[in-house]
């Protein structure tokens, strides 16, 4: 049986969020190359080093996660520039946007994308709210018995999955993780990160540990938002994927 | 055919953000919609509230310095090895009384210490104690007339290319209590690297709006036809004019 699945403004914010997730990831990361380090502080202190990538030496690329250092020549600290050589960028010219290095463009295109997930996040909930779609979609403490039920029928471990409305319980997790926690969590990170909005609410930077730290918890959200969009990919791969695309294009589903 | 290129794309698709961006990057339309957004973060963020003062075990003492170096300028370096001893600041344009000081006036018309962190537009952040005059009371013996809307700052370098180094805020920003003019960091007089002997500290904003090696400032009502027209040396490299975010 067809049934007609997500709302246009739906269709709308998952293909906007798409290309925006695309751009502000790489953006971000040729943000990250002009200081390619992350500190658990507030100021910059190399005794408080969560992450850095560097080039020790010509053709050599280390990253350095908690103090153990890593080979990682040609994937990250020393990576291709895009033209065809290679140079000390934490983050290669593939990933990068724009690909050589440019930090200026680099913060327009990801202060632009920023406001556009943003609008873009409000309409959708402003929208969903007024439909009460957003009732299907967020998980409610009687999910949280079906959670295990639904992740064993996924393992093959169930032959039905649980009983549930349009979402299933570990889409209704991840979905409200990524739309109430995760978002609105790497938006806040990335605020804090700005002089003029910490002299505005000094506690929000306060509270996240500092300028640096604020910057270490934007990377931590956008690692999070990667983990996220990996197992949704493979979700849409591995569960009927023209009927995934079509819905999501069309809005309209088919039921098993 | 068709599929093999549905394939290519889509994995062009996801390891070509760099080079699609690097193209996109280059066209005027697109760039001006990416800059579109400046306004809304300067009206939205603008120049409220106050930037976080520290203590003194807060302070780096070893500052790291920001942008470029002891200048190569020839008119700095005669400065620089006569101790300033001649230097003057200059303060003038839209003003009721132009003005020259001296190193000697404006220690004494230094009445400001800001213990604040640097937020490099690269990522880093460092804290210095400052101390000197704040921008305001500068302005304040000069006069700006009713037309002043920006300060420019003309500082004693250039890149190489013949592009001087120069910065500008608007008046609502040079006049925020923690817009400074500092001539001392870490309880001693500027050095060369760090912007000596007078430069600006802009806490509110990122550090590439805090000129160092100021000789000229100069109140105006557009910056449109100084240089690359954009308000800054950075600002004509591509970097935001309202650097609050």
């Amino acid at each position: 049986m067809r049934i007609y699945r997500y709302a246009v403004l739906t269709r709308a914010s998952h293909w906007v969020w798409f290309v925006a997730f695309f751009v502000l990831v790489g953006s971000g990361l040729q943000i990250f190359n002009a200081s390619p380090n992350l500190d658990a502080s507030d100021k910059s202190n190399p005794a408080r080093r969560v992450l850095a990538i560097g080039s020790p030496a010509e053709g050599v690329g280390t990253t350095t996660l908690f103090g153990h250092a890593f080979v990682t020549t040609g994937w990250l600290g020393w990576t291709g520039d895009g033209m065809g050589s290679h140079g000390a960028h934490a983050f290669g010219a593939t990933i990068t946007i724009p690909g050589y290095q440019d930090l200026a463009s680099g913060r327009r295109w990801h202060l632009f994308f920023a406001w556009i997930a943003a609008v873009c996040w409000l309409a959708w909930l402003v929208s969903s709210a007024v439909k009460g779609n957003l009732r299907e979609m967020i998980l409610r403490p009687s999910d949280l018995p079906k959670l295990w039920p639904m992740q064993a029928y996924y393992l093959k471990l169930r032959k039905t999955p649980p009983p549930h409305g349009i979402y299933n319980p570990l889409q209704k997790a991840a979905y409200t993780a990524v739309l109430f926690v995760i978002a609105p969590f790497v938006v806040l990170t990335g605020l804090a990160l700005s002089p003029g909005i910490d002299a505005i609410a000094n506690p929000l930077t306060i509270v996240l540990g500092g300028r640096q730290f604020a910057r270490l918890w934007h990377f931590a959200g956008m690692l999070l938002l990667i983990g996220f969009f990996a197992v949704h990919v493979f979700q849409v791969l591995t569960q009927g994927v023209v009927n995934q695309m079509r819905s999501m294009i069309t809005g309209w589903y088919e039921t098993p | 055919m068709k599929r093999r290129l549905f394939l290519a794309s889509a994995v062009s698709a996801l390891t070509g953000c760099g080079p699609i961006g690097s193209a996109l990057n280059q066209n005027a339309g697109v760039r001006r919609t990416l800059e579109s957004v400046e306004g809304l973060n300067h009206l939205l963020i603008g120049t409220r509230g106050l930037a976080r003062e520290y203590g003194e075990g807060d302070v780096d003492r070893n500052f790291r310095v920001n942008g470029f170096a002891t200048p190569s300028d020839a008119r700095y370096n005669a400065l620089l090895a006569e101790n300033f001893s001649t230097y003057r600041l200059v303060v003038d344009g839209a003003v009721a009384r132009p003005q020259a000081f001296n190193l000697a006036r404006l220690e004494r018309m230094a009445r400001q210490t800001q213990i604040t962190r640097h937020d490099c537009v690269e990522g880093w952040s460092a804290i210095g104690k400052w101390s000197g005059v704040p921008l305001g009371i500068v302005l304040d013996a000069v006069g700006p007339r009713a037309d002043a809307r920006y300060v420019v700052f003309r500082c004693m370098d250039n890149d190489g290319a013949g592009n001087l180094y120069y910065e500008s805020l608007d008046m609502h920003q040079a006049r925020h209590p923690q817009t400074l003019l500092a001539l001392r960091l870490n309880d001693a007089p500027l050095d060369a690297d760090h912007g000596a002997p007078v430069r600006l500290r802009v806490p509110t904003q990122l550090g590439y709006k805090s000129a160092k090696w100021i000789a000229r400032i100069e109140v105006v009502g557009s910056f449109a036809t100084i240089y690359g027209g954009r308000g800054g040396y950075w600002e004509d490299e591509g970097y935001e004019w309202y650097a609050g975010i």
